[in-house]
């Protein structure tokens, strides 16, 4: 006889933490070109020159630009290839 | 055809990629500090600090997963670049891997060296009575011979 299958309720707050979206933030830094960084945001994402020159001026205007977006995965590895790039990538919940 | 221009350091040519103008001795240079910075990536000191950032700031434990995996991958890919670096050097043509390899090597060179002469947003200007004066002036060299990938990488996106 099968025993029964024990049927684990999911844990109500990790799901909503998890489904909220990650956004991938680029901060600005002294030391990478202009011309560079916009060369791996297009390099990376695809993104058209307009886009990623825009998001490269507010990197450099604003501080901080958000670049992509995502599961935690898909975040940890835009991350890491950014990372792997030289930029001064991290990753939070989006608010 | 453009009556002046400057010659560029990396031209694109077609199929084969780039041909590269660069001076024997301009080259071995690139790779002599490409080998200091393989030496340093293992070194874990606070030269290499923008080599490594943080994940996530906000959250230590989560960013101490991360840097376990990446960490070593990040040191990977940088000592195949390097070795990239090395085969291609006295090459007159390079492919857009190749050169890639180049650009992201140089610019590490830069972050390592930024972050040594702790360079800030208004640092146009070279301090010649500086005690760092030469690695202020190698930084230069390597921005310039950065921005030159970059041109030409460019040229190779959609």
């Amino acid at each position: 006889m099968t025993a029964p299958i024990e049927v684990r309720e999911p844990d109500t707050d990790e799901v909503v933490e998890e489904d909220r979206p990650w956004v991938v933030i680029v901060w600005n830094d002294p030391i990478n070109l202009m011309s560079y960084v916009t060369f791996v945001f297009r390099k990376l994402f695809g993104y058209s020159e307009e886009k990623a020159t825009k998001l490269m001026l507010d990197v450099h205007h604003k501080g901080r630009a958000t670049v992509s977006s995502g599961t935690r995965t898909e975040a940890e590895r835009d991350v890491h290839r950014l990372h792997s790039h030289g930029l001064w990538a991290t990753m939070e919940h989006d608010k | 055809m453009p009556l002046f221009r400057r010659p560029r350091l990396f031209e694109p040519a077609g199929s084969k990629g780039f041909q590269v103008r660069l001076a024997p001795e301009a080259r071995d240079w690139v790779v002599s500090l490409a080998d200091e910075l393989e030496a340093l990536l293992v070194a874990d000191t606070e030269d290499t600090r923008r080599l490594f950032p943080t994940a996530y700031p906000d959250d230590p434990e989560r960013d101490a997963g991360y840097q376990i995996l990446a960490r070593e991958q990040l040191i990977d890919d940088r000592r195949e670049a390097i070795a990239l670096m090395r085969t291609t050097v006295t090459r007159s043509h390079m492919s857009v891997e190749e050169l890639g390899a180049w650009m992201r090597i140089v610019n590490d060179l830069r972050l390592v060296l930024g972050t040594r002469l702790d360079v800030s947003e208004d640092d146009d200007e070279l301090d010649v009575d500086g005690p760092d004066l030469e690695s202020q002036l190698i930084y230069r060299e390597l921005g310039y011979l950065l921005s030159e990938i970059v041109d030409a990488m460019t040229t190779t996106l959609p």
